[in-house]
């Protein structure tokens, strides 16, 4: 996420709205992507964004500056998706092993795919995660969060997600082997 | 055997991530190129566990976000702001003189009518007084007894004669 000068966010607090639309413009990609990846669906993931940024906009009047303008998008953005999710959660369409298309080994795959092949196979791995889970691993390998800035995302301790990202990645192993198994 | 679990946790977690401090991060480095076990781990969780995330691009955001946030806080500021509650009220004020010509020419037709009304009634109560007046001149008995008594019926007019 783009930083955002301070001006800018004292005058969009005031009611600005271009200076808000300068905030929408430096941190949408961030919100909209998480919002995305967690709820792992683009039409909920168009009405977390505008809630979250609705939310922004609202509780931007009494932000003071404590903390960083950014970990406090990060929270609020990866609550609310969370949050969603867990009311929100759908069945699952596409069972695991169909995403990786007849015999494909992974590594060898990903020379070879697409971007929107890419995603896909995104989206079905993170749906076999809960939406706790999901939210580690989004901040952590698609947005670059630090295991720090996670933990003060997500409001909880470092060794927490630590856990959550070790028990994402086992899982996610393990059904990989499952698949592997079931083809031999 | 214990060293390798040890080191497979890191692996899934904090070497993986490059949350490690460099002797640390050296010294698996150093364990990976002689533990094949290892090794092969390693390779495992980062090509099924890591790098599909890691590859991924990021979602272009849909056009049509900005413009329903920028309706939603609109909204949102004409129901919260008092401003907008006195300019409300003031354009309520605009939209009266759209009106004055429908209330001019009721005011107009009501005047109009009750002009006309007066006027006939007026002339009905004339064309009354005449009749009257001719039928008293023309009745004999009328005009003797009105010359024999003198007698026209009010008071002042008594005074008078």
């Amino acid at each position: 996420m783009e930083d955002i000068a301070k001006d800018i966010l004292v005058k969009a607090s005031q009611g600005d709205m271009e200076a808000f639309e300068d905030v929408y413009k430096a941190s949408s990609s961030f919100v909209y992507n998480v919002a995305f990846r967690v709820v792992n669906n683009r039409e909920d993931a168009l009405e977390v964004a505008q809630e979250v940024f609705m939310i922004i906009h609202q509780k931007l009047k009494t932000f003071r500056f404590e903390s960083s303008f950014k970990t406090w998008v990060y929270r609020i953005t990866a609550n609310y998706a969370i949050n969603f999710a867990k009311k929100n959660s759908r069945a699952k369409t596409v069972p695991y092993e169909d995403s990786f298309g007849e015999g494909a080994v992974l590594s060898e795959a990903q020379t070879r795919m697409d971007q929107e092949h890419q995603s896909q196979l995104v989206e079905k791995l993170l749906a076999e995660l809960n939406p706790d889970q999901r939210a580690c691993v989004v901040l952590r390998d698609i947005q670059g969060l630090s295991y720090e800035e996670i933990a003060q995302a997500l409001n909880i301790n470092i060794n927490t997600v630590r856990s959550r990202l070790k028990r994402s990645r086992e899982k996610l192993l393990s059904l990989r082997r499952q698949v592997d198994y079931e083809k031999v | 055997m214990k060293k390798c679990e040890q080191i497979k946790d890191l692996i899934l977690t904090d070497y993986i991530d490059g949350e490690l401090d460099k002797d640390l991060a050296g010294s698996i480095e150093s364990h990976l190129l002689d533990c094949s076990d290892c090794r092969a781990f390693f390779k495992e969780v980062k090509d099924n566990a890591a790098m599909p995330f890691q590859k991924v691009l990021q979602e272009p955001v849909p056009s049509q976000l900005w413009s329903a946030i920028k309706e939603n806080i609109e909204n949102e500021n004409q129901a919260t702001n008092p401003l907008a509650d006195f300019l409300d009220k003031f354009r309520g004020l605009i939209i009266f003189p759209k009106l004055v010509p429908v209330f001019a020419s009721v005011a107009l037709m009501l005047l109009v009518g009750s002009v006309t009304l007066n006027t006939v009634q007026i002339q009905q109560a004339k064309d009354k007084d005449q009749g009257e007046y001719l039928v008293a001149l023309l009745s004999p008995t009328s005009s003797s007894t009105q010359g024999d008594n003198n007698d026209l019926g009010t008071p002042i007019e008594h005074y008078f004669l």
